[in-house]
């Protein structure tokens, strides 16, 4: 519950609102990242790949950095209510961050066996799945930092659409493995990059989850009409299984 | 706007507070508190200073009657008689609800003396009998191991946690149904603190305990139940979980976070 008041205590809000400000630049950067490594992949450039993977440490040491800050909360002002599940919340969307940043790490890691060799199947689905993460990681990061809920909930329910896409994609990429057993390689590539993608749009659902949990002291309820696709008569030869949490 | 009934809470209720109203003279202190307080459980009272939680408490055991002035409204029903009532005797009142203060006070006397003083008023006991409450009333309230060697020895000598312990020990060597603590722990440090916290958990199998506390930790660590007071309304009263990490009140977000109330 945000009161709109202040703490007595003005340092308190200092440290709260550093916390939420270390969140917020830490996913940003998570982002970037991402970005970053679909443009590596499209300009087969090497170099840059290896560039965004080393930028992974810098997210990594801001995810200790934000651990330090809550342990240090928790122990010296012994939060409560509402401050309690922000400090709370903070932590878990840190951890979620991370592997975001992780996985765009390895996106970026993946493109560069791929660059290696000749150009095969399009990379433009994988821009798609990827700008689509982007957005939802960008919308849930600014839900957080301005506690609304209602847009915390939209990027909640929209995970479907990329897990859809990512299905979409999926079968792409098997039409082109089917046609030539050549392409088997890098096509393999690109779909452990498309489920690193789809993965990060998962984690953007639960920094939604998070944040809900923030501001309501509520859960959100697993209700998220997730599509299993697996259990889709039409689709279970081709389609993969979508995690869901 | 009161939630007089706790939604978590299973058990049994002890003390019915039904629109409940108290003036010290042209001061209107409590205004029309609906409360359950659940048997053998520790229900905790916090607020801000002036809200009415001690006086709340000091309602329960009637300590105001002694006092011209004072007039308390509404009903408080102790296992369904209401103590309000004026045929409701004080000497059963106080044989059933005990009471301990913020500052310790032990009588004058020996250690053993200040247990078995209130026995005595209600109960006559042989030498034997009675050395076997003193003993359960300190084993009680913890304080057996540190005392025994020196029963005979003035109870002014203690420690104030002792010495806190002892006016628990006294407390409950009445055999009380009800326990008030009315900020038990203020004048103490952390470890006979947690000594008293550590008693209180204990007790709670026994005893109906209410706490009224500024310590809202203490209330966090060692309360069931939790009720926040202020400007003489029960503002909130429920499960010590919720109240902490999901209050219903803006009120009581305010105050327990530590923000302008």
């Amino acid at each position: 519950m945000n009161t709109g008041k202040d703490h007595i205590i003005k340092s308190y809000d200092a440290e709260l609102g550093r916390l939420t400000g270390e969140i917020v630049r830490m996913g940003e950067l998570a982002v970037t990242q991402l970005e970053a490594a679909i443009d590596v992949l499209e300009r087969r450039d090497e170099r840059a790949a290896q560039h965004v993977v080393a930028n992974d440490e810098a997210i990594d040491q801001l995810e200790q950095a934000i651990s330090h800050d809550v342990v240090r909360l928790l122990a010296l002002r012994a939060p409560m209510a509402g401050d309690l599940r922000n400090v709370f919340a903070a932590l878990r969307i840190a951890s979620d961050i991370e592997r975001i940043g992780d996985y765009a790490a390895n996106v970026a890691k993946r493109s560069i066996p791929l660059s290696m060799a000749p150009p095969v199947a399009p990379t433009g689905g994988l821009r798609h799945l990827a700008e689509m993460a982007a957005t939802a990681t960008r919308e849930v990061l600014a839900a957080y930092r301005d506690g609304n809920v209602e847009s915390a909930y939209r990027v909640w329910k929209n995970d479907v659409v990329l897990d859809e896409a990512y299905t979409g994609y999926f079968r792409e990429l098997l039409t082109y493995m089917m046609e030539d057993p050549r392409n088997i390689t890098p096509c393999t590539h690109l779909l452990f990059m498309a489920k690193n993608i789809e993965r990060i749009g998962d984690h953007a659902t639960n920094i939604a989850e998070n944040t809900w949990f923030q501001v309501t002291g509520e859960t959100l309820d697993s209700q998220r009409s997730k599509r299993d696709f697996t259990a889709s008569p039409q689709l279970d030869r081709l389609g993969p299984p979508v995690d869901n949490d | 706007m009161t939630d007089s009934a706790p939604a978590a809470s299973a058990a049994a209720t002890k003390i019915t507070v039904r629109d409940l109203h108290f003036h010290y003279g042209d001061f209107h202190a409590l205004k029309g508190i609906d409360m359950d307080v659940p048997e053998k459980q520790v229900t905790s009272i916090i607020g801000p200073s002036g809200c009415g939680k001690s006086t709340l408490l000091r309602i329960f055991n009637r300590i105001y009657a002694i006092y011209p002035k004072l007039r308390a409204e509404g009903s408080i029903e102790l296992d369904g008689d209401n103590i309000l009532a004026p045929g409701y005797s004080l000497n059963r009142l106080r044989s059933k609800v005990g009471m301990v203060f913020q500052k310790p006070v032990p009588f004058p006397m020996t250690i053993f003396e200040n247990v078995a003083y209130g026995i005595r008023h209600h109960e006559k006991l042989s030498k034997a009998e009675m050395e076997n409450r003193v003993e359960q009333a300190l084993r009680s309230a913890a304080l057996w191991d540190e005392v025994k060697d020196k029963l005979k020895q003035n109870a002014l000598g203690l420690s104030g946690g002792q010495q806190q312990r002892l006016c628990i020990a006294r407390a409950i060597a009445l055999k009380p149904e009800v326990l008030l603590l009315d900020e038990p722990t203020s004048a103490l440090d952390p470890i006979a603190t947690g000594r008293i916290e550590q008693l209180v958990e204990e007790l709670k199998g026994e005893f109906t305990i209410v706490i009224v506390t500024h310590n809202m930790q203490q209330a966090a660590r060692c309360s069931d139940l939790t009720a926040f007071m202020y400007l003489g309304e029960l503002v909130e009263f429920g499960p010590t979980e919720m109240i902490f990490t999901k209050p219903g009140k803006k009120q009581t977000e305010d105050y327990i976070t530590g923000r302008f109330g």
